[in-house]
Protein backbone atom coordinates (compact mmCIF):
# COMPACT_ATOMS: atom_id res chain seq x y z
CA UNK A 1 0.00 0.00 0.00
CA UNK A 2 1.65 3.38 -0.82
CA UNK A 3 2.35 5.42 2.11
CA UNK A 4 0.55 8.25 1.35
CA UNK A 5 -2.91 6.41 1.49
CA UNK A 6 -1.87 5.78 5.51
CA UNK A 7 -2.93 9.26 6.60
CA UNK A 8 -6.30 9.59 4.88
CA UNK A 9 -7.27 6.23 6.14
CA UNK A 10 -6.11 6.84 9.33
CA UNK A 11 -7.85 10.15 9.61
CA UNK A 12 -10.83 7.81 8.60
CA UNK A 13 -10.59 4.90 10.90
CA UNK A 14 -10.46 8.23 13.34
CA UNK A 15 -13.77 9.81 12.41
CA UNK A 16 -15.47 6.92 12.31
CA UNK A 17 -14.87 5.49 15.79
CA UNK A 18 -15.72 8.90 17.08
CA UNK A 19 -18.96 8.59 15.42
CA UNK A 20 -19.27 5.72 17.73
CA UNK A 21 -18.80 6.92 20.92
CA UNK A 22 -21.67 7.23 23.25
CA UNK A 23 -23.33 10.75 24.38
CA UNK A 24 -21.48 12.08 27.46
CA UNK A 25 -23.80 10.32 30.46
CA UNK A 26 -22.14 12.58 33.24
CA UNK A 27 -21.56 16.18 34.14
CA UNK A 28 -19.84 16.81 37.44
CA UNK A 29 -18.80 20.95 38.34
CA UNK A 30 -15.12 20.32 38.54
CA UNK A 31 -14.93 23.35 40.99
CA UNK A 32 -17.25 22.14 43.49
CA UNK A 33 -16.15 19.83 46.66
CA UNK A 34 -18.38 17.18 46.93
CA UNK A 35 -16.75 16.09 50.32
CA UNK A 36 -18.52 19.00 51.69
CA UNK A 37 -21.76 17.64 51.15
CA UNK A 38 -22.88 15.47 53.85
CA UNK A 39 -26.89 15.69 54.03
CA UNK A 40 -28.97 15.35 50.85
CA UNK A 41 -32.82 15.46 50.03
CA UNK A 42 -34.03 13.75 47.26
CA UNK A 43 -37.31 15.33 45.74
CA UNK A 44 -40.10 13.62 44.03
CA UNK A 45 -39.16 12.57 40.78
CA UNK A 46 -40.54 13.55 37.46
CA UNK A 47 -42.83 10.87 35.66
CA UNK A 48 -42.78 11.23 31.96
CA UNK A 49 -44.25 7.34 31.96
CA UNK A 50 -47.61 5.60 31.92
CA UNK A 51 -46.91 3.89 34.85
CA UNK A 52 -48.23 6.06 37.63
CA UNK A 53 -46.18 5.01 40.55
CA UNK A 54 -42.50 5.00 38.74
CA UNK A 55 -41.39 8.14 39.91
CA UNK A 56 -42.10 6.85 43.54
CA UNK A 57 -41.09 3.48 43.13
CA UNK A 58 -37.48 4.76 41.88
CA UNK A 59 -37.19 7.90 44.44
CA UNK A 60 -37.72 4.86 47.25
CA UNK A 61 -34.87 2.33 45.60
CA UNK A 62 -32.90 5.30 45.11
CA UNK A 63 -33.09 6.31 48.99
CA UNK A 64 -32.40 3.07 49.93
CA UNK A 65 -29.24 2.81 48.07
CA UNK A 66 -27.56 6.02 48.30
CA UNK A 67 -28.07 5.99 52.57
CA UNK A 68 -26.86 2.38 52.04
CA UNK A 69 -23.56 3.70 50.71
CA UNK A 70 -22.88 5.50 53.82
CA UNK A 71 -21.36 8.66 51.75
CA UNK A 72 -24.67 10.62 52.48
CA UNK A 73 -27.16 11.12 54.69
CA UNK A 74 -30.61 11.08 53.11
CA UNK A 75 -33.53 12.89 54.58
CA UNK A 76 -36.61 10.60 55.01
CA UNK A 77 -38.98 11.10 52.25
CA UNK A 78 -41.67 12.44 55.23
CA UNK A 79 -39.41 15.26 55.90
CA UNK A 80 -39.16 16.88 52.48
CA UNK A 81 -42.70 16.14 51.90
CA UNK A 82 -43.23 18.77 55.21
CA UNK A 83 -40.36 20.85 53.73
CA UNK A 84 -42.33 21.17 50.58
CA UNK A 85 -45.41 22.05 51.84
CA UNK A 86 -43.99 24.82 54.36
CA UNK A 87 -42.06 26.34 51.70
CA UNK A 88 -45.54 25.97 49.22
CA UNK A 89 -43.66 24.54 46.20
CA UNK A 90 -46.20 24.25 43.48
CA UNK A 91 -44.27 22.37 41.21
CA UNK A 92 -41.41 20.29 43.58
CA UNK A 93 -40.60 18.03 40.88
CA UNK A 94 -38.70 20.80 39.03
CA UNK A 95 -38.36 23.77 41.97
CA UNK A 96 -36.91 27.37 41.45
CA UNK A 97 -33.66 28.60 42.96
CA UNK A 98 -35.38 30.96 44.84
CA UNK A 99 -37.70 27.80 46.42
CA UNK A 100 -34.90 25.09 46.38
CA UNK A 101 -32.87 27.63 49.17
CA UNK A 102 -35.80 27.65 51.44
CA UNK A 103 -36.94 24.21 51.04
CA UNK A 104 -33.19 23.24 52.11
CA UNK A 105 -33.15 26.08 55.08
CA UNK A 106 -36.47 24.19 56.51
CA UNK A 107 -35.23 20.75 56.17
CA UNK A 108 -31.75 21.22 56.63
CA UNK A 109 -30.15 20.01 53.56
CA UNK A 110 -26.29 20.44 51.58
CA UNK A 111 -27.81 19.72 48.69
CA UNK A 112 -31.13 18.51 46.41
CA UNK A 113 -31.33 15.75 43.68
CA UNK A 114 -34.27 16.33 41.42
CA UNK A 115 -34.86 13.96 38.69
CA UNK A 116 -36.76 12.74 35.70
CA UNK A 117 -38.50 8.87 34.94
CA UNK A 118 -38.19 8.94 30.90
CA UNK A 119 -38.93 5.62 30.70
CA UNK A 120 -40.84 3.21 33.03
CA UNK A 121 -42.14 -0.29 32.01
CA UNK A 122 -41.74 -3.23 28.44
CA UNK A 123 -41.00 -1.82 25.55
CA UNK A 124 -41.78 -3.78 22.39
CA UNK A 125 -39.92 -4.36 19.16
CA UNK A 126 -41.75 -6.31 16.25
CA UNK A 127 -42.79 -9.73 18.53
CA UNK A 128 -39.97 -9.71 21.28
CA UNK A 129 -40.21 -7.28 24.44
CA UNK A 130 -38.42 -6.16 27.45
CA UNK A 131 -38.58 -4.23 30.16
CA UNK A 132 -36.66 -0.95 29.82
CA UNK A 133 -35.90 1.92 32.18
CA UNK A 134 -34.55 5.22 31.45
CA UNK A 135 -33.25 8.00 34.56
CA UNK A 136 -31.50 11.31 34.97
CA UNK A 137 -30.74 12.76 37.75
CA UNK A 138 -29.25 16.27 38.97
CA UNK A 139 -27.72 17.41 41.63
CA UNK A 140 -28.28 21.31 42.82
CA UNK A 141 -26.46 23.17 45.18
CA UNK A 142 -28.74 24.60 47.69
CA UNK A 143 -26.46 27.91 48.26
CA UNK A 144 -26.44 28.71 44.72
CA UNK A 145 -28.84 26.33 43.01
CA UNK A 146 -26.14 25.49 40.66
CA UNK A 147 -26.08 21.70 39.13
CA UNK A 148 -22.81 20.65 40.58
CA UNK A 149 -23.95 17.45 38.76
CA UNK A 150 -25.95 15.66 36.59
CA UNK A 151 -25.96 12.01 34.88
CA UNK A 152 -28.42 9.62 33.23
CA UNK A 153 -28.52 5.85 32.80
CA UNK A 154 -30.56 3.84 30.66
CA UNK A 155 -30.97 -0.30 31.47
CA UNK A 156 -32.83 -3.47 29.66
CA UNK A 157 -34.76 -2.85 26.47
CA UNK A 158 -34.59 -5.58 23.93
CA UNK A 159 -31.24 -7.70 23.85
CA UNK A 160 -29.83 -10.40 20.89
CA UNK A 161 -31.26 -13.01 23.06
CA UNK A 162 -34.94 -11.90 23.49
CA UNK A 163 -34.76 -11.31 19.84
CA UNK A 164 -33.76 -14.59 19.19
CA UNK A 165 -34.88 -16.69 21.95
CA UNK A 166 -38.07 -14.26 22.94
CA UNK A 167 -38.44 -14.06 26.87
CA UNK A 168 -39.41 -10.80 28.54
CA UNK A 169 -35.79 -9.48 29.58
CA UNK A 170 -35.33 -8.77 33.16
CA UNK A 171 -37.80 -8.16 36.15
CA UNK A 172 -38.50 -4.26 36.45
CA UNK A 173 -37.15 -4.27 39.76
CA UNK A 174 -34.02 -5.66 38.79
CA UNK A 175 -33.61 -2.98 36.43
CA UNK A 176 -34.38 -0.44 38.41
CA UNK A 177 -31.78 -1.63 41.24
CA UNK A 178 -29.28 -1.60 38.36
CA UNK A 179 -29.77 1.81 37.13
CA UNK A 180 -30.13 3.00 40.91
CA UNK A 181 -26.83 1.57 41.19
CA UNK A 182 -25.49 2.68 37.91
CA UNK A 183 -26.55 6.27 38.77
CA UNK A 184 -25.01 6.03 41.93
CA UNK A 185 -21.68 5.09 40.97
CA UNK A 186 -21.47 7.89 38.56
CA UNK A 187 -21.98 10.20 41.89
CA UNK A 188 -19.03 8.58 43.62
CA UNK A 189 -16.86 7.79 40.54
CA UNK B 1 -46.52 -74.36 81.75
CA UNK B 2 -49.63 -72.19 82.06
CA UNK B 3 -53.00 -73.72 81.71
CA UNK B 4 -55.08 -73.53 78.95
CA UNK B 5 -57.68 -70.85 80.57
CA UNK B 6 -54.99 -68.67 81.65
CA UNK B 7 -53.15 -68.34 78.08
CA UNK B 8 -57.06 -67.81 76.66
CA UNK B 9 -57.56 -64.88 79.27
CA UNK B 10 -53.94 -63.41 78.51
CA UNK B 11 -54.62 -63.36 74.79
CA UNK B 12 -57.99 -61.97 75.12
CA UNK B 13 -56.47 -58.84 77.29
CA UNK B 14 -53.81 -57.93 74.50
CA UNK B 15 -56.45 -58.39 71.76
CA UNK B 16 -58.89 -55.57 74.11
CA UNK B 17 -55.44 -53.69 74.30
CA UNK B 18 -54.50 -53.91 70.62
CA UNK B 19 -58.50 -53.40 69.54
CA UNK B 20 -58.36 -49.82 71.94
CA UNK B 21 -55.45 -48.54 70.02
CA UNK B 22 -57.37 -48.65 66.72
CA UNK B 23 -60.22 -46.72 68.10
CA UNK B 24 -60.95 -43.47 66.26
CA UNK B 25 -59.23 -40.40 68.05
CA UNK B 26 -61.95 -38.21 68.78
CA UNK B 27 -61.68 -34.26 69.44
CA UNK B 28 -61.09 -33.37 72.87
CA UNK B 29 -64.68 -31.65 73.90
CA UNK B 30 -64.86 -27.84 74.42
CA UNK B 31 -67.39 -25.84 74.76
CA UNK B 32 -66.45 -22.40 74.40
CA UNK B 33 -68.24 -20.84 77.27
CA UNK B 34 -66.32 -22.99 80.64
CA UNK B 35 -63.02 -23.22 79.59
CA UNK B 36 -61.83 -19.91 81.80
CA UNK B 37 -64.43 -17.77 84.00
CA UNK B 38 -62.52 -15.53 86.50
CA UNK B 39 -58.98 -14.33 86.73
CA UNK B 40 -55.64 -15.25 84.87
CA UNK B 41 -58.39 -15.46 81.64
CA UNK B 42 -57.61 -15.00 77.80
CA UNK B 43 -59.88 -12.70 75.76
CA UNK B 44 -59.49 -14.03 71.75
CA UNK B 45 -60.41 -10.52 70.06
CA UNK B 46 -62.32 -11.50 66.93
CA UNK B 47 -60.03 -12.23 63.45
CA UNK B 48 -58.97 -8.82 61.90
CA UNK B 49 -58.83 -10.02 57.88
CA UNK B 50 -56.17 -8.48 55.87
CA UNK B 51 -56.54 -10.69 53.30
CA UNK B 52 -58.36 -8.48 50.93
CA UNK B 53 -60.54 -11.16 50.40
CA UNK B 54 -63.20 -13.29 51.86
CA UNK B 55 -62.23 -15.53 55.16
CA UNK B 56 -64.42 -17.53 57.41
CA UNK B 57 -63.17 -15.08 60.58
CA UNK B 58 -65.89 -16.73 62.97
CA UNK B 59 -64.75 -20.18 62.38
CA UNK B 60 -61.40 -19.62 62.23
CA UNK B 61 -61.51 -17.66 65.73
CA UNK B 62 -63.65 -20.63 66.91
CA UNK B 63 -61.22 -23.49 66.19
CA UNK B 64 -58.13 -21.24 67.31
CA UNK B 65 -59.75 -21.14 70.92
CA UNK B 66 -60.79 -24.61 70.62
CA UNK B 67 -56.97 -25.31 70.15
CA UNK B 68 -55.42 -22.87 72.46
CA UNK B 69 -57.94 -24.46 74.99
CA UNK B 70 -57.24 -27.92 74.27
CA UNK B 71 -53.15 -26.93 74.85
CA UNK B 72 -53.77 -25.23 78.65
CA UNK B 73 -54.80 -21.85 78.05
CA UNK B 74 -57.88 -20.27 79.95
CA UNK B 75 -59.85 -18.55 77.81
CA UNK B 76 -62.85 -16.02 78.37
CA UNK B 77 -65.91 -17.25 77.20
CA UNK B 78 -66.96 -15.56 73.70
CA UNK B 79 -70.26 -14.17 74.99
CA UNK B 80 -68.72 -12.38 77.85
CA UNK B 81 -66.06 -11.18 75.74
CA UNK B 82 -69.21 -10.07 72.97
CA UNK B 83 -70.98 -7.94 75.65
CA UNK B 84 -67.79 -6.52 77.13
CA UNK B 85 -67.45 -5.45 73.07
CA UNK B 86 -70.79 -3.57 72.90
CA UNK B 87 -70.80 -2.36 76.29
CA UNK B 88 -67.36 -0.24 75.04
CA UNK B 89 -68.40 -0.34 71.65
CA UNK B 90 -65.13 -1.83 70.55
CA UNK B 91 -64.66 -1.93 66.72
CA UNK B 92 -61.56 -2.14 65.92
CA UNK B 93 -59.92 -5.74 66.70
CA UNK B 94 -56.26 -5.41 65.06
CA UNK B 95 -54.74 -3.75 68.31
CA UNK B 96 -55.69 -2.92 72.02
CA UNK B 97 -55.20 0.61 73.56
CA UNK B 98 -54.21 1.65 77.30
CA UNK B 99 -58.07 1.96 77.96
CA UNK B 100 -59.53 -0.95 76.96
CA UNK B 101 -57.20 -3.07 78.05
CA UNK B 102 -57.46 -1.98 81.37
CA UNK B 103 -61.53 -1.93 81.06
CA UNK B 104 -61.16 -5.24 80.34
CA UNK B 105 -59.01 -6.59 82.94
CA UNK B 106 -61.21 -4.92 85.63
CA UNK B 107 -64.59 -5.85 84.11
CA UNK B 108 -63.84 -9.57 82.69
CA UNK B 109 -60.55 -10.35 85.12
CA UNK B 110 -58.54 -11.19 81.58
CA UNK B 111 -54.79 -10.82 81.82
CA UNK B 112 -53.96 -11.06 78.22
CA UNK B 113 -56.01 -10.55 74.73
CA UNK B 114 -54.73 -12.52 71.78
CA UNK B 115 -55.12 -10.59 68.76
CA UNK B 116 -55.03 -12.09 65.44
CA UNK B 117 -54.82 -11.06 62.04
CA UNK B 118 -55.81 -13.35 58.78
CA UNK B 119 -52.81 -12.14 56.37
CA UNK B 120 -53.67 -14.79 54.02
CA UNK B 121 -57.04 -17.24 53.12
CA UNK B 122 -57.07 -18.71 49.89
CA UNK B 123 -59.39 -22.06 49.11
CA UNK B 124 -58.36 -22.75 45.44
CA UNK B 125 -55.95 -25.14 44.45
CA UNK B 126 -53.44 -24.16 46.02
CA UNK B 127 -55.28 -23.29 49.07
CA UNK B 128 -53.52 -21.13 51.06
CA UNK B 129 -53.56 -19.27 54.67
CA UNK B 130 -51.64 -17.00 56.50
CA UNK B 131 -52.14 -16.01 60.53
CA UNK B 132 -50.35 -13.99 62.73
CA UNK B 133 -51.23 -13.92 66.10
CA UNK B 134 -50.01 -12.02 69.61
CA UNK B 135 -50.55 -12.14 73.39
CA UNK B 136 -50.84 -8.68 74.55
CA UNK B 137 -51.22 -7.95 78.48
CA UNK B 138 -54.08 -5.89 79.99
CA UNK B 139 -51.17 -4.04 82.35
CA UNK B 140 -51.62 -0.65 82.48
CA UNK B 141 -49.45 -0.09 79.56
CA UNK B 142 -50.19 -3.00 77.24
CA UNK B 143 -47.42 -5.48 76.68
CA UNK B 144 -46.92 -8.11 73.65
CA UNK B 145 -46.04 -11.18 75.37
CA UNK B 146 -45.60 -13.29 72.69
CA UNK B 147 -45.85 -12.84 68.68
CA UNK B 148 -46.61 -15.60 66.31
CA UNK B 149 -46.74 -16.10 62.33
CA UNK B 150 -47.60 -18.66 60.52
CA UNK B 151 -47.85 -19.49 56.66
CA UNK B 152 -48.84 -22.12 54.89
CA UNK B 153 -49.81 -23.57 51.74
CA UNK B 154 -51.27 -26.47 50.00
CA UNK B 155 -48.14 -26.93 47.62
CA UNK B 156 -45.72 -26.21 49.97
CA UNK B 157 -43.98 -29.47 49.78
CA UNK B 158 -45.47 -31.64 46.52
CA UNK B 159 -42.71 -34.10 46.85
CA UNK B 160 -42.39 -36.78 44.16
CA UNK B 161 -45.14 -36.67 41.59
CA UNK B 162 -47.26 -34.34 43.81
CA UNK B 163 -48.27 -37.27 46.67
CA UNK B 164 -47.36 -34.31 49.08
CA UNK B 165 -50.04 -31.68 47.82
CA UNK B 166 -52.29 -30.93 50.48
CA UNK B 167 -55.99 -30.05 47.86
CA UNK B 168 -58.57 -29.88 50.61
CA UNK B 169 -58.44 -26.08 52.62
CA UNK B 170 -59.78 -27.42 55.86
CA UNK B 171 -56.58 -29.83 55.82
CA UNK B 172 -54.30 -26.58 55.31
CA UNK B 173 -56.63 -24.81 57.72
CA UNK B 174 -56.19 -26.96 60.25
CA UNK B 175 -52.20 -27.57 60.44
CA UNK B 176 -51.94 -23.68 60.27
CA UNK B 177 -54.21 -23.38 63.54
CA UNK B 178 -52.81 -25.86 65.37
CA UNK B 179 -49.26 -24.83 64.72
CA UNK B 180 -50.24 -21.53 65.56
CA UNK B 181 -51.87 -22.68 69.16
CA UNK B 182 -48.47 -24.25 69.77
CA UNK B 183 -46.44 -21.61 69.48
CA UNK B 184 -48.32 -19.12 71.33
CA UNK B 185 -48.64 -21.85 73.86
CA UNK B 186 -44.86 -22.63 74.33
CA UNK B 187 -44.50 -24.93 71.24
CA UNK B 188 -41.83 -24.58 68.50
CA UNK B 189 -42.41 -21.41 66.60
CA UNK B 190 -43.19 -22.06 62.98
CA UNK B 191 -39.18 -21.47 61.29
CA UNK B 192 -39.03 -18.52 58.96
CA UNK B 193 -37.40 -19.14 55.36
CA UNK B 194 -34.28 -18.54 54.39
CA UNK B 195 -34.24 -14.94 51.99
CA UNK B 196 -30.75 -13.28 50.84
CA UNK B 197 -31.12 -9.49 51.13
CA UNK B 198 -28.71 -7.66 48.47
CA UNK B 199 -25.57 -6.56 50.04
CA UNK B 200 -26.68 -3.02 49.02
CA UNK B 201 -30.25 -3.26 50.92
CA UNK B 202 -29.63 -2.56 54.81
CA UNK B 203 -27.59 0.99 56.06
CA UNK B 204 -26.58 0.96 59.52
CA UNK B 205 -25.55 4.39 60.51
CA UNK B 206 -23.72 2.74 63.90
CA UNK B 207 -24.49 -0.76 66.14
CA UNK B 208 -27.45 -0.44 68.83
CA UNK B 209 -25.91 -0.13 72.31
CA UNK B 210 -25.94 -4.05 72.96
CA UNK B 211 -27.04 -3.86 76.31
CA UNK B 212 -29.23 -1.78 75.80
CA UNK B 213 -33.37 -2.46 75.76
CA UNK B 214 -34.78 0.12 73.31
CA UNK B 215 -38.20 1.20 72.55
CA UNK B 216 -39.79 1.09 69.33
CA UNK B 217 -43.12 2.08 68.16
CA UNK B 218 -43.85 0.52 64.70
CA UNK B 219 -46.28 2.48 62.31
CA UNK B 220 -48.34 0.91 59.80
CA UNK B 221 -46.77 0.92 56.72
CA UNK B 222 -47.78 3.08 53.46
CA UNK B 223 -49.35 0.53 50.78
CA UNK B 224 -47.79 1.81 47.69
CA UNK B 225 -49.21 -1.27 45.65
CA UNK B 226 -52.35 -2.80 44.67
CA UNK B 227 -52.90 -4.77 47.97
CA UNK B 228 -54.60 -2.34 50.02
CA UNK B 229 -53.48 -4.08 53.65
CA UNK B 230 -49.94 -4.66 53.06
CA UNK B 231 -48.64 -1.77 54.97
CA UNK B 232 -50.33 -3.59 57.92
CA UNK B 233 -48.95 -6.82 57.29
CA UNK B 234 -45.47 -5.58 56.67
CA UNK B 235 -45.35 -3.68 60.34
CA UNK B 236 -46.71 -6.75 61.62
CA UNK B 237 -44.15 -8.75 60.58
CA UNK B 238 -41.42 -6.17 61.69
CA UNK B 239 -43.29 -5.83 65.31
CA UNK B 240 -43.47 -10.14 65.48
CA UNK B 241 -39.21 -9.97 64.45
CA UNK B 242 -38.65 -6.80 66.96
CA UNK B 243 -40.00 -8.48 69.64
CA UNK B 244 -38.76 -12.25 68.92
CA UNK B 245 -35.73 -10.31 68.83
CA UNK B 246 -35.71 -9.85 72.82
CA UNK B 247 -33.81 -6.25 73.29
CA UNK B 248 -36.95 -4.46 72.06
CA UNK B 249 -39.80 -2.84 74.05
CA UNK B 250 -42.47 -3.09 70.65
CA UNK B 251 -45.46 -0.95 71.83
CA UNK B 252 -48.44 -2.31 70.94
CA UNK B 253 -50.06 -1.02 67.73
CA UNK B 254 -53.48 -0.43 69.08
CA UNK B 255 -51.76 2.22 71.73
CA UNK B 256 -49.52 3.62 69.20
CA UNK B 257 -52.98 3.91 66.41
CA UNK B 258 -54.89 5.64 69.35
CA UNK B 259 -52.70 8.31 70.01
CA UNK B 260 -52.31 8.63 66.12
CA UNK B 261 -56.17 9.21 66.02
CA UNK B 262 -56.34 11.34 69.31
CA UNK B 263 -53.49 14.07 68.02
CA UNK B 264 -54.89 13.88 64.72
CA UNK B 265 -51.55 12.78 62.98
CA UNK B 266 -51.77 12.43 59.07
CA UNK B 267 -48.89 11.38 57.30
CA UNK B 268 -49.54 12.01 53.75
CA UNK B 269 -45.61 11.07 52.61
CA UNK B 270 -43.55 8.81 55.24
CA UNK B 271 -42.80 10.64 58.70
CA UNK B 272 -41.71 14.20 58.75
CA UNK B 273 -39.20 14.66 62.06
CA UNK B 274 -41.86 17.08 63.36
CA UNK B 275 -44.69 14.02 63.76
CA UNK B 276 -41.61 11.98 64.98
CA UNK B 277 -41.27 14.46 67.71
CA UNK B 278 -44.57 14.00 68.51
CA UNK B 279 -45.09 10.79 68.45
CA UNK B 280 -41.70 10.28 70.51
CA UNK B 281 -42.87 12.41 73.32
CA UNK B 282 -46.17 11.04 73.34
CA UNK B 283 -45.73 7.50 73.02
CA UNK B 284 -42.37 7.63 75.68
CA UNK B 285 -40.00 5.72 72.29
CA UNK B 286 -36.61 5.51 71.58
CA UNK B 287 -36.99 4.72 68.08
CA UNK B 288 -39.93 5.05 65.59
CA UNK B 289 -40.23 2.36 62.50
CA UNK B 290 -42.04 3.48 59.66
CA UNK B 291 -42.02 2.51 55.80
CA UNK B 292 -43.83 1.60 52.63
CA UNK B 293 -44.90 -1.13 50.44
CA UNK B 294 -44.27 -1.39 46.87
CA UNK B 295 -45.40 -4.82 45.78
CA UNK B 296 -47.04 -7.78 47.74
CA UNK B 297 -48.89 -9.89 46.06
CA UNK B 298 -49.77 -13.82 46.47
CA UNK B 299 -50.48 -14.71 42.77
CA UNK B 300 -53.08 -17.74 42.63
CA UNK B 301 -51.75 -20.84 40.95
CA UNK B 302 -49.64 -23.65 41.25
CA UNK B 303 -46.80 -22.12 39.87
CA UNK B 304 -47.11 -18.63 40.77
CA UNK B 305 -44.84 -16.95 42.79
CA UNK B 306 -45.15 -14.17 45.43
CA UNK B 307 -43.46 -10.61 45.06
CA UNK B 308 -42.89 -8.32 48.14
CA UNK B 309 -41.17 -4.93 47.29
CA UNK B 310 -40.47 -2.80 50.46
CA UNK B 311 -38.37 -0.57 52.23
CA UNK B 312 -38.30 0.29 56.22
CA UNK B 313 -36.72 3.24 58.31
CA UNK B 314 -35.75 3.80 61.19
CA UNK B 315 -35.58 6.44 63.36
CA UNK B 316 -33.93 7.45 66.58
CA UNK B 317 -35.16 9.70 69.24
CA UNK B 318 -31.67 11.37 70.36
CA UNK B 319 -30.18 12.05 66.79
CA UNK B 320 -33.35 12.68 65.07
CA UNK B 321 -31.91 11.02 62.19
CA UNK B 322 -32.20 7.39 60.54
CA UNK B 323 -30.26 5.25 61.99
CA UNK B 324 -31.43 1.98 60.16
CA UNK B 325 -32.97 1.78 56.53
CA UNK B 326 -33.39 -1.45 54.47
CA UNK B 327 -35.31 -1.69 51.07
CA UNK B 328 -35.47 -4.60 48.59
CA UNK B 329 -37.64 -6.26 46.70
CA UNK B 330 -37.73 -10.19 46.13
CA UNK B 331 -39.91 -13.11 44.54
CA UNK B 332 -40.58 -16.68 46.45
CA UNK B 333 -38.35 -18.31 43.22
CA UNK B 334 -35.15 -16.25 44.21
CA UNK B 335 -33.17 -19.14 46.00
CA UNK B 336 -34.97 -22.29 43.53
CA UNK B 337 -32.18 -23.81 41.40
CA UNK B 338 -33.75 -26.61 40.48
CA UNK B 339 -37.08 -28.85 41.63
CA UNK B 340 -38.39 -25.83 43.42
CA UNK B 341 -36.45 -26.08 46.48
CA UNK B 342 -36.09 -23.52 48.23
CA UNK B 343 -39.50 -21.93 46.97
CA UNK B 344 -41.58 -20.19 49.07
CA UNK B 345 -45.07 -20.22 48.36
CA UNK B 346 -47.08 -17.08 50.11
CA UNK B 347 -45.80 -13.17 49.98
CA UNK B 348 -46.72 -14.00 54.02
CA UNK B 349 -43.25 -16.33 54.59
CA UNK B 350 -41.66 -14.56 52.13
CA UNK B 351 -41.78 -11.02 53.97
CA UNK B 352 -41.71 -12.58 56.99
CA UNK B 353 -37.85 -14.38 55.58
CA UNK B 354 -37.23 -10.65 54.29
CA UNK B 355 -37.63 -8.81 57.60
CA UNK B 356 -35.82 -11.46 59.95
CA UNK B 357 -32.92 -11.15 57.93
CA UNK B 358 -32.91 -7.70 57.84
CA UNK B 359 -33.69 -7.31 61.03
CA UNK B 360 -31.28 -10.36 62.87
CA UNK B 361 -28.13 -8.96 60.55
CA UNK B 362 -27.86 -5.17 61.50
CA UNK B 363 -30.45 -5.29 64.87
CA UNK B 364 -29.66 -8.27 66.47
CA UNK B 365 -27.67 -8.34 69.25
Amino acid sequence: MPKRWILPIMTLVVVALAGCAGPAEVYRDPNMDFGALHTVAIMPLANLTRESSAAERVRDVFTTKLLATGALYVIPPGEVSRGISRVGISNPVAPSTEELTKVAGVIKADAVITGTVKEYGEVRSGSSAANSISLSFQLLETQTGKVVWSASTTMGGIGITDRLFGGGGEPMNDITERAVSDAIKKLFE
Amino acid sequence: MPSRSSSSSLVALLLVLLLAGCGPLHRAAWSGGAAGDGEGVVAILPLQNLSGGTAPVAELRQELARRLALRGMAILPQAQLEQFMARHRLRYVGGIDAATAEALRRETGAKGVLITQVELYRTPFPPRIALTSRLVTTEETPRIERMESVALSGDDAPGLLGVGLVRKPQEVTDRALQLLAEALTGGKPQPVPKVSLASDAVYLARPLEPVRSYRVAVLPFFDKGSHGYAGEILALHFIGELVRQGRFQVIEPGTVREDLLRYRIIMEDGVSLADAELLFGMLSTDLILTGEVNDYEDLQGAQASPKVDFSALLLERSSRRAVWSMGDHRTGMDRVHFFDIGRIATASALAAGMVHQAVEESLGR
